[in-house]
C-alpha cells in the first residue's frame, strides 16, 4: 500500500513542476535553409512550421522549439549542439 | 564544384583536387581541435563507458566555445553539470564526421557520393567549419561582414561564403 501512495505523490509533483523548454538562438552563421533543415529532420515538423520557427529564431533572435520534461530538452539541446545550432534549455516561470 | 544533385538514394558532387583537399583540410582541423576534448584524458573506466568527464567551464577559445556552448543561458551551475555529461561525446561525435567527410572526400575522381549517414555527417561538419571560421573572422551579428584586413582573411572569408553554397546546394539535393 505505502508503495501505491509513494506513486501518487511523484505523478502529482512532475505534474505540477512547471515544464522545460529548449530555445534556439539566432546566429549569423548558420544558413536559414539549414535551421529549416535541421528543424524538419530533427523534430519532425512540416515545412511551414520549421521555416515558422526558423523565421522566429532569426526575426526575434530566439525560439521555442520543444516542451517538455528537463531530460528530454536536454536531449534536445545536445542534439541541437550536435547540428551546431545554439540552443539552451529552461525551466518556464511558474 | 559540381552542386550535389540527387542520384536515387544517394545525393552526389564533384569537386576539384583544390576544392577537395580544401575540405580536407578544414575536416581536418576541426578534428583536430576537438580531439583533446574528445579523448580527454581519463582512465577511469567508468567515465569512458558513460562519456562523463567534460570540462566545467567553456572553453577559452571561442571557436571551440561556439562548437560546444552553455545549455543554460543563465546558469552557469547547470551549464557545467550539463557540460560535464555531454562534451566528451558531443566532440567525440564531431570528430567522427568530420572524419566521415575526410573518407568520403578520398576518391581521386573528385566526386563525392553520400548515403544518408554521410549526408547527416556533411552537413554538422559543413556548419561546424563555418562556425569555427566566422568565430575567427569575428563574425558575431547578422550584419557582420568579418574582419578581412589581411590578405589571408579575405580568402578565408571567400572560403567561408563557398561554405554557405556547399551547404545550400546539399540542402536543395535533398529537397529534389
Amino acid at each position: 500500500m505505502p508503495q501505491i501512495l509513494e506513486r501518487t505523490e511523484t505523478a502529482e509533483s512532475t505534474l505540477l513542476d512547471s515544464p522545460w523548454v529548449t530555445l534556439v538562438w539566432n546566429d549569423p552563421v548558420n544558413l536559414m535553409s539549414y535551421v529549416s533543415w535541421v528543424f524538419r529532420s530533427y523534430f519532425g515538423f512540416d515545412r511551414a512550421e520549421a521555416d515558422r520557427r526558423m523565421l522566429q529564431v532569426h526575426n526575434d533572435g530566439r525560439a521555442v522549439v520543444a516542451t517538455g520534461p528537463r531530460e528530454e530538452m536536454e536531449r534536445h539541446v545536445e542534439a541541437l549542439h550536435d547540428f551546431g545550432l545554439w540552443a539552451t534549455l529552461q525551466q518556464v516561470d511558474a | 564544384m559540381i552542386p550535389f544533385r540527387r542520384d536515387g538514394d544517394m545525393i552526389t558532387a564533384s569537386f576539384t583536387n583544390l576544392e577537395r583537399r580544401l575540405i580536407s583540410d578544414l575536416a581536418t582541423s576541426i578534428a583536430e581541435l576537438l580531439a583533446p576534448l574528445a579523448s580527454h584524458i581519463n582512465d577511469d573506466p567508468l567515465y569512458s563507458a558513460t562519456g562523463i568527464g567534460g570540462s566545467s567551464a567553456r572553453h577559452p577559445d571561442p571557436a571551440i566555445a561556439r562548437l560546444l556552448p552553455n545549455a543554460h543561458a543563465d546558469d552557469d551551475a547547470a551549464s557545467a553539470d550539463f557540460r560535464r555529461l555531454t562534451e566528451r561525446s558531443l566532440s567525440s561525435r564531431k570528430v567522427t564526421n568530420a572524419q566521415a567527410v575526410l573518407t568520403s572526400l578520398e576518391s581521386d575522381s573528385g566526386s563525392v557520393v553520400l548515403d544518408a549517414a554521410l549526408v547527416q555527417s556533411w552537413l554538422r561538419t559543413l556548419a561546424d567549419i563555418r562556425l569555427v571560421i566566422a568565430s575567427r573572422l569575428g563574425i558575431e551579428a547578422d550584419d557582420d561582414q568579418g574582419t578581412a584586413d589581411t590578405d589571408e582573411l579575405v580568402m578565408l572569408r571567400d572560403v567561408y561564403d563557398w561554405l554557405g553554397f556547399v551547404t545550400e546546394s546539399l540542402i536543395e539535393a535533398l529537397e529534389s
